[in-house]
């Protein structure tokens, strides 16, 4: 019997067009990705179980640091540029317009009233080192919490933009903890929430795995 | 792999006539396309792991009037106290409870709600609700209330933890509370017992 030898074929493909796909593929998902800002404090979420996404509405975020301090971010150019000129002109803060443009180009800020023009004429990169106390929250006297103040007038100027037709949804609330956080820090922000009626909001958390199902998938294996 | 041909240089240069070097056009991509793909999966694991996981909080309004409030069966109620070191302290009801500690693990916390829960549904049965879900559809849900307390020594953590086992023992009633002075003293001495009543509750929930 003659020995079949197999045909050797040349161990080169040709991968012109593997590599276009490739990076028209990697063109696409650089263009579609966004450019997380940078954050004032490292938060590492609690897991949960739960499944549910951020909705791609506007947010606005309370961020809660471990040692406590609050600080805010908002989406929305426009919307913060609003509530800016609002809270300028309302306490006399003395901010420039080229502040107020640098307010709503910001990330999250964590600072009082009185402090937020020093805080905002601070370079962008070096902002990170400006000693940020947290937004002042007066748990005795809604009025004069600063906290209860800067949200109540974001969720207004948010709905001024809604119905100006420049943003589609109204805020979602976003309450963004560490997993250190102690718990009256966190008491003091829902309690705020709860005193300008937003009952309902939303914890973030990172992924976990899901006691029930992974019962129901062992399950399903022992059944077999 | 590499297909960039070197033309030999030896033993060419013949009659003087210099051909012009053949260079095959072929350049190997393999490793463009790696690099290319690499890439891609970075994109895309970083773009969807961007988009963060959340847990929707509904609390309830600061003034209810006492005549709204839904009168419940202390047989029914579970409060938890979320203490510090990772430690739940729980009771059953109020009048003579007795104050039980434990953690959050699975045989833990997840237990205590579990059999608690097969207590109150052997007694009282299943509630038939309307299914916010599916519209005109109902469901049962366990009748049984718990109480979710945290102390000033629980982080946030704890207070997700608990929530989750919410979810995932599917306790449909819950509620996040303030603590009150006497269950603080509660947790010191359970000796002592607590001195806690349904009218303090009330009070409470109502002052905030």
């Amino acid at each position: 019997m003659p020995k079949h030898k197999p045909k050797r074929g040349s161990p080169s493909i040709d991968m012109t067009a593997m590599c276009d796909v490739a990076f028209l593929l990697l063109t696409f998902f650089m263009l579609t990705a966004k450019a997380k800002p940078q954050e004032q404090v490292v938060i590492d979420t609690p897991s949960s179980i739960s499944e549910t996404k951020l909705p791609d509405a506007g947010t606005l975020t309370i961020l809660v640091g471990p040692d406590g301090n609050v600080f805010l971010d908002m989406a929305g150019q426009h919307t913060r540029k609003s509530l800016i000129d609002d809270v300028n002109s309302r306490f006399q803060m003395g901010l420039t317009e080229e502040d107020k443009v640098k307010f709503s180009n910001a990330g999250s800020f964590g600072v009082s009233r009185s402090r937020l023009k020093q805080y905002l004429e601070t370079e962008p990169s070096q902002r990170a080192k400006f000693p940020s106390t947290g937004i002042p929250i007066d748990t005795a006297d809604v009025n004069k919490s600063e906290l209860a103040d800067w949200i109540h007038n974001a969720r207004l100027a948010q709905f001024r933009m809604k119905q100006e037709g420049k943003v589609k949804d109204e805020y979602v609330m976003v309450v963004k903890a560490d997993k250190d956080t102690p718990y009256p820090a966190i008491q003091k922000v829902i309690n705020t929430l709860i005193d300008i009626n937003v009952n309902k909001f939303n914890l973030i958390t990172d992924s976990e795995a899901d006691p029930n199902k992974k019962d129901a998938i062992k399950g399903k294996a022992e059944e077999k | 792999m590499a297909e960039m041909q070197t033309a030999e240089s030896g033993g060419k240069k013949k009659g003087g006539k210099v051909r012009g070097k053949k260079m095959s056009t072929r350049v190997d991509l393999t490793p463009m396309v790696d690099l290319g793909f690499l890439l891609i999966t970075f994109f895309m694991l970083t773009t969807t792991l961007a988009k963060p996981q959340i847990m929707p909080v509904v609390m309830p309004e600061k003034d209810v009037d006492k005549e709204d409030l839904v009168e419940t069966k202390e047989s029914q109620v579970l409060t938890l106290l979320l203490g510090g070191g990772d430690k739940v302290y729980y009771y059953e009801g109020i009048t003579d409870a007795k104050l039980d500690s434990t953690d959050y693990s699975a045989e833990g916390l997840r237990k205590v709600i579990l059999s608690k829960k097969d207590k109150v549904n052997a007694q009282f049965g299943e509630k038939e609700i309307d299914d916010p879900k599916n519209p005109g559809g109902k469901k049962n849900i366990s009748k049984m209330n718990v109480i979710i307390k945290p102390t000033k020594d629980a982080v946030y953590k704890n207070l997700v933890d608990a929530f989750d086992e919410m979810k995932i023992c599917n306790v449909a009633l819950y509620v996040l509370l303030d603590i009150s002075k006497q269950e603080e003293d509660f947790i010191k001495n359970p000796a002592a017992g607590l001195k806690f009543s349904v009218d303090d509750q009330v009070e409470a929930q109502q002052t905030k």
